[in-house]
């Protein structure tokens, strides 16, 4: 009788686990067998296949089926899901607070977040009284058209009572803006379930060509990227330190435990371990160091630690320039954090948190669309020769690989760490 | 008189310069003067941005604070400002893309630092760029993007100065994903990584000692 659990493994399985093995092996400091590639791929695969970002957003199975016929002439070790957002589901509620390609952006463009001060300075105390009647009823009209009668219920506590489904609550719903929002609201979800099978499409696809892939599905955020991305706007945000210190640090206080159970209960239904944290609004530009101390890093040092202690990874994208803050990221939990970089000084990283974080990243994105191959290659060398020796190094792009790179630059990446790459 | 509102700015204290703004004004003061003591609070704000001890922060702040000042003066305000400007910039973020924060810091600095600046905003169409450059006689032009997408209508709007005859007017390009490559690829003057670059660039290009 044929042994199930002996039976031998395919070579695709075979590929899978090593490739697996290698990219996990580096992200937690064990040195792997090679220095492993794992490129962010949003549009690129897309694009030389001859889709767009319009496809991904409107003909997903369509845009899953050119990215699985492009991805695998590249050798990477781990991939990630392509750039994804529910056009159709977004047109619906009539969402203002994106635009995105196949809608009002250009078919080719990714999409975008529309930036601006979503809660006025004056609002904090009501935000703080009750944020989620805030939420309900003043922030979703404000980021949807479709969602402006939410605007017309009674304050959401009131509602408590037990003759709220009867009475107040059956009265609003009763109202013929509040009803048109509940059909809009129904076919939304219609559409959105659609999309949901589009990770497992992807990740199935990707296993049976010997390739795993890293989800990500579940997101969380600096507190401070929250309250300044999402309420504040960034003007709105960055003059409250010094206009409103006390309210903005209450926000964040208010709004990072939920995020954090959040990120946790969906990386639970979508059985996927890591949490995509892209951070933005705390690089060296910004805000001063002092200023990082006080606003942002308590905050964000809170989230990763709390994902950590749930058994999860979080798969930091230090997105702009982050020399500053290595001094903070020698805080992180050694070897439990993914750590993406975009601009750094490498020396500094190599010394400060080589030993403490995997490196990935960083071949900047001009040299991938407008530089040559040996510009790529150069770089990818200097990265293996300064992070070699912590056998934690990842190879990727700043930010991935630009739809707009040159082909034979991203094979240039590829390659060199094939043939430099080996420990 | 105007020294105290000078330092209040200075010291990103609002509330204080709006109060000193008014008194100055009810005691007729020239509100050229009152605007001056404004702008030399705004330079050494610039410079402490420049020496990495102010940041976004503060430039919104003073920013906001100078907007604040302006608006109480406007009222008593007689003719231009005819202050003598180093050259003129016209600056945007290219076509396709919305952001805005890197191109106002690059228009604070360089205005700060002496430059008129004809700012013309985030997703700005090429013919936009030639035609400001046309209109306002200007000598240099900044094209900003942080989106890789940026790299192609930086080139189109390069490509058409050159096309309309404005092949002495210099560009200077910068954001998230511009480097030395790009910078040649699209073939710009130059490019830079932050605010400082642009404003040594600019006065480079203005023959003005940095």
């Amino acid at each position: 009788m044929r042994n199930k659990d002996k039976a031998p493994l395919t070579q695709l399985e075979l590929d899978l686990n090593a490739r697996k093995k290698r990219f996990w092996d580096a992200a937690t400091l064990k040195t792997p067998d090679r220095v492993p590639l794992a490129c962010m791929d949003d549009y690129f695969c897309l694009s030389l296949g001859g889709a767009t970002a319009a496809t991904a957003y409107y003909e997903p199975e369509k845009a899953v089926k050119i990215y699985l016929e492009q991805i695998g002439q590249f050798n990477w070790d781990m991939m990630t899901p392509f750039g994804n957002l529910p056009g159709k589901v977004g047109e619906i509620l009539g969402c203002t607070s994106n635009k995105w390609a196949g809608y009002n952006l250009p078919d080719n463009h990714e999409f975008q977040y529309v930036e601006k001060e979503y809660m006025s300075a004056d609002e904090y105390d009501e935000f703080l009284r009750d944020p989620s009647d805030f939420t309900v009823r003043k922030l979703w009209p404000r980021m949807a058209t479709g969602l402006e009668a939410f605007g017309l219920f009674p304050n959401l506590l009131v509602l408590s009572h037990s003759f709220a489904p009867i009475s107040d609550l059956a009265l609003t719903l009763g109202q013929p803006e509040v009803q048109e929002m509940l059909e809009k609201m129904l076919e939304a979800g219609k559409e959105m379930n659609k999309y949901n099978q589009i990770f497992e499409l992807t990740e199935q696809g990707l296993n049976a060509q010997g390739f795993p892939m890293l989800g990500g599905i579940a997101t969380a955020h600096a507190p401070f990227d929250w309250v300044s991305d999402y309420l504040r706007g960034i003007k709105g945000s960055m003059m409250d330190m010094y206009y409103e210190p006390d309210k903005l640090k209450a926000v964040i206080e208010v709004i990072t435990p939920p995020m954090i159970q959040h990120a946790i209960e969906t990386a639970k239904m979508f059985d996927d371990p890591v949490v995509f944290m892209p951070l933005h609004r705390g690089a060296d530009p910004f805000m001063s160091r002092d200023q990082y101390a006080e606003f942002y890093w308590p905050g964000l040092k809170k989230t990763i630690n709390a994902f950590v202690d749930a058994g999860l990874t979080p798969f930091t994208f230090w997105e702009g320039s982050y020399t500053g803050r290595l001094e903070f990221l020698q805080e992180l939990p050694p070897g439990k954090v993914l750590s993406h970089f975009d601009v750094v000084d490498l020396e500094k990283a190599r010394e400060m948190i080589g030993d403490i974080t995997c490196f990935w990243g960083n071949v900047p994105a001009g040299t991938l669309m407008s530089g040559t191959p040996d510009d790529v290659g150069d770089y990818v060398k200097k990265l293996i020769d300064i992070f070699g020796d912590t056998g934690s190094l990842i190879i990727d792009g700043g930010a991935g690989i630009p739809k707009e790179a040159k082909i034979e630059n991203v094979m240039a990446l590829t390659e060199t760490v094939l043939e430099y790459g080996v420990y | 008189m105007t020294n105290k509102l000078f330092n209040a700015i200075k010291g990103l204290n609002r509330d204080e310069a709006f109060k000193i703004t008014e008194e100055l004004l009810g005691k007729q003061v020239n509100p050229e003067e009152i605007l001056a003591a404004g702008k030399d609070a705004m330079q050494i704000i610039g410079e402490r941005f420049e020496l990495g001890e102010y940041f976004l922060p503060e430039l919104m702040v003073s920013g906001d604070i100078l907007a604040g000042v302006a608006k109480r003066v406007k009222p008593y305000l007689q003719g231009s400002d005819d202050a003598k400007k180093h050259g003129k910039v016209v600056f945007g973020t290219v076509a396709g893309d919305i952001h805005d924060i890197a191109k106002d810091i690059v228009v604070f600095m360089l205005e700060v630092n002496g430059f008129e600046v004809i700012d013309l905003g985030v997703d700005v169409p090429v013919e936009e760029f030639v035609n400001a450059v046309r209109k306002h006689e200007a000598e240099i032009v900044g094209l900003s993007g942080f989106l890789t997408l940026a790299l192609e209508p930086m080139r189109q709007t390069i490509d058409a100065l050159r096309t309309a005859g404005f092949t002495d007017v210099k560009v200077m390009v910068g954001g998230g994903p511009i480097n030395d490559s790009v910078c040649k690829d699209v073939g710009a003057d130059a490019w830079g990584e932050n605010a400082m670059d642009a404003v040594t660039i600019a006065k480079d290009w203005a023959g003005i000692a940095a």
